[in-house]
């Protein structure tokens, strides 16, 4: 076991030697470049740290204003439903008054046109019924029934009273004296004198008698002087059944 | 018949050229190989570093060591770690390589010759010191040789050298006979045996580095935490005689 002196110290050297070199090349350089590292990634642990903080403080803030839009969107979506209601609630009345002038012109109309069909109808039936009675009258018309008519002009103008006979007298004056009798039928020379007669007698002498034969009027007899008549005929009769018929129509169609 | 070579018990006995009293022998040969080895790779490694994340192989192996090394140290001395590089740094990658490189046929571990294991134990032992008196001053560090009293001194001396010797020991025991078992083992039975031994070579060149680096540190580190224990406790009654 022998120990060299020089050589002890030799690798003492060499030792010492080789701390320095490796300080130099190796431990400094090392850890330097460590450090570093651990520096750079405790910067971007901290850079993270802060984006991750500000991301945080980001994502509230959109959280809130998520939020607000929310709260917003509800509100208006609320404040338009209510909007829309009474939109909806002024249409449905515009809508209804309008239906309701519609209906009440329809009505309006439907009367109307009701009206004028009934009047048509009226007339229609009257003038169908007028002709076809006239025509029955006509058909039925003989001597006798035209006695009895003229029998019947005799008595109305013997039942006159005082009062329609001053009138009818003044109207005769008024109307220049002149007098006609219209009928639907010839009247014999006996029955004109029975008729000039009873005139004369029961209202003046002072006129001129005019006979016309005038086939409207239906199986009748007419004295008509500035403005007043003395008259039978069935015409009376036919436009007082028209008139009941018109009548009876309306009424059913209302019921209806 | 020689069974075992000269330079097989001692490369301090291989002497390649002498000039006087000075002489150049296996042992400072594969001394100088070794720090060749360890500088280039170090200056090779290191001279294209990075701090960025993306770094090359033999940077992370280099990285790997200096932070596991590190961390021993910061085991044991808490803080200031980096001070204590340089030497147990150089101390477990020299040990180590050298022992490591027995594998290569003709070499010869310059730890087999007691001349380098007595060595790095002399640098171990003046480190301890000049560690203690550059971090806690010359009175407190040689306060601590007459702890508990001065009785203690002789014993505190005796085992600052014992344990250096030991070092020395231990290390050049480890692997000269190793090697001596190598080379007796390749006589009786050349095959296949050797190789295993070989390998457990290895592992006894690579434990017997950390062993000696971490001895070292704590020899250090007791010479270190002596002197807090004694910075802490007159912290204290400072604290108390404030109150």
């Amino acid at each position: 076991m022998h120990i060299d002196w020089f050589v002890l110290f030799c690798q003492i050297f060499n030792f010492l030697l080789l701390v320095y070199l490796l300080k130099k090349f190796l431990y400094s350089r090392i850890i330097k470049a460590m450090d570093d590292r651990e520096a750079k990634i405790a910067a971007r642990f901290a850079d993270a740290e802060e984006m991750k903080a500000k991301a945080i403080e980001a994502a509230e803030i959109y959280a809130k204003r998520n939020q607000m839009l929310d709260e917003t969107k509800e509100r208006l979506l609320n404040e338009a439903t209510m909007a829309a209601e009474a939109k909806r609630k002024e249409l449905m009345d515009n809508v209804r008054q309008e239906v309701d002038q519609v209906k009440v012109r329809w009505q309006d109309m439907l009367v109307r046109e009701q009206n004028a069909f009934f009047c048509d109808l009226r007339q229609r039936a009257a003038k169908q019924l007028y002709a076809t009675a006239r025509k029955a009258l006509s058909d039925l018309a003989d001597a006798d029934l035209e006695e009895r008519i003229v029998d019947e002009f005799i008595r109305r103008v013997k039942a006159l009273d005082q009062e329609k006979s001053v009138q009818i007298r003044n109207a005769i004056r008024g109307g220049g004296n002149q007098v006609t009798i219209q009928s639907a039928f010839g009247i014999s020379d006996q029955r004109k004198a029975q008729i000039e007669e009873v005139l004369k007698k029961q209202i003046t002498n002072g006129f001129t008698l005019r006979y016309m034969r005038q086939p409207e009027i239906v199986s009748g007899i007419e004295l008509r002087v500035n403005g007043h008549k003395i008259a039978w005929s069935l015409n009376e009769y036919l436009e007082t059944l028209v008139e009941s018929l018109t009548e009876t129509l309306q009424k059913e169609a209302h019921a209806a | 018949m020689e069974i075992v070579s000269l330079n097989q018990i001692s490369p301090d006995q291989v002497i390649i050229w002498s000039w006087g009293f000075i002489k150049i022998n296996a042992t400072i040969l594969y001394t100088w190989l070794v720090m060749a080895i360890l500088v280039f790779i170090s200056w090779f490694v290191t001279r294209n570093l990075s701090s960025d994340i993306n770094v090359s192989r033999w940077q992370h192996f280099l990285e790997v060591v200096i932070s596991v090394i590190r961390g021993e140290i910061s085991e044991m001395t808490k803080k200031g770690a980096d001070n204590y590089i340089p030497l147990i740094g150089t101390l477990f990658l020299f040990i180590c390589t050298s022992n490591v490189l027995a594998i290569v046929p003709g070499y010869v571990a310059p730890t087999s010759s007691i001349t380098t294991t007595a060595s790095l134990a002399l640098c171990v032992f003046i480190a301890v010191p000049y560690y203690g008196v550059s971090r806690n001053g010359l009175f407190h560090y040689l306060k601590e040789y007459f702890q508990p009293n001065f009785i203690f001194f002789p014993f505190h001396v005796m085992g600052e050298i014992s344990r250096t010797l030991a070092l020395t020991v231990r290390l050049f025991g480890n692997i000269m006979s190793h090697e001596k078992v190598i080379g007796i083992l390749l006589a009786v039975t050349p095959l296949l045996f050797p190789v295993v031994m070989q390998a457990l070579g290895l592992l006894i060149g690579v434990i017997q580095a950390y062993i000696f680096a971490i001895l070292s540190m704590v020899y250090i580190a007791s010479a270190l935490s002596a002197e807090e224990e004694h910075h802490s406790h007159s912290e204290v009654k400072k604290e108390g005689s404030s109150v």
